[in-house]
């Protein structure tokens, strides 16, 4: 995927990659990834778990909009069926902007 | 044979979706491409709330009525499908054999959040989400890793542009 990613960065059109497997994203270097110690298949969370698939984007729109060194892996601390996102705050339009 | 060995995959699939001691091993035995030289870069030009975004996905789904992706080969297929998300969750097809799909099944949204993604253009937080996304199978080894780079991630890449999409998050399996 991250290979995938380095393409369409290199077309000019920034990329976030969301990860479950942070070695991959460690050899492949793409622009920014956020990861997740997560189950293969559910990158965004469980079925029909709206919060946590809403607080997954967000932190990745987030990451998109703030990593400034390329290869970036930010690592979300969000733990599988432990979490409630009720709490969760996302990221304010100034946060969702270029500096 | 070869139905043989799509269905044991699909249940070492199963198990490793389940068990994360399991997951590693299969992991551990995948080397990926390692990438050289710098990474591509550029900044977002325009806050979210004026940005179009586009999905590509490496979790293999698909139209119903498009060609699965290649199972039987052992480097993985490096084909894409051009997915239109006005219908994509009236009629889909996951084709992958490495990982446990049925939640993704049942909420596509998992490994596609295209809801999620609605909800944020209704809520004037992203500018627009564009009609037309990708998707792969990932599991590219192998001579399908510079078909990968030099032309279907490329064609992908171009077809973005000319689509004036702005930004792209991208989703594994």
């Amino acid at each position: 995927m991250g290979l995938i990613q380095r393409e369409i960065e290199r077309e000019g059109i920034a990329t976030v990659g969301i990860s479950i497997v942070r070695d991959y994203s460690e050899k492949v270097q793409p622009p920014r990834t956020v990861a997740l110690r997560w189950p293969f298949g559910h990158p965004l969370g469980e079925p029909g778990n709206k919060a946590q698939q809403r607080a997954v984007l967000f932190e990745a729109l987030k990451a998109l909009y703030r990593i400034r060194e390329p290869g970036t892996i930010i690592d979300l601390p969000f733990r599988w069926k432990r979490e409630s996102y009720d709490d969760y705050q996302p990221p304010t339009a100034e946060e969702l902007s270029p500096d | 044979m070869k139905t043989f060995s799509r269905y044991k995959n699909r249940v070492l699939a199963r198990l490793a979706t389940g068990i994360p001691a399991l997951a590693n091993r299969f992991v551990a035995a995948y080397k990926p491409h390692e990438s050289r030289g710098e990474i591509p870069w550029v900044a977002p030009a325009k806050p979210l709330r004026e940005a179009k975004l586009a999905l590509v996905t490496t979790a293999g789904i698909h139209h119903s009525d498009q060609p699965p992706f290649n199972m039987l080969d052992k480097d993985g297929d490096p084909s894409f499908r051009e997915l239109d998300g006005d219908r994509l969750f009236d009629d889909f097809t996951i084709t992958h054999d490495y990982y446990d799909h049925a939640d993704a099944e049942r909420d596509p949204n998992i490994i596609f959040p295209l809801e999620p993604l609605r909800e944020l253009v209704r809520s004037k937080t992203l500018g627009s989400l564009a009609r037309v996304h990708y998707g792969f199978m990932g599991h590219i080894d192998g001579a399908h890793i510079g078909t990968l780079i030099e032309k279907t991630a490329r064609e992908v890449a171009r077809r973005l542009r000319a689509d004036q999409v702005d930004l792209v998050l991208l989703t594994p399996a």
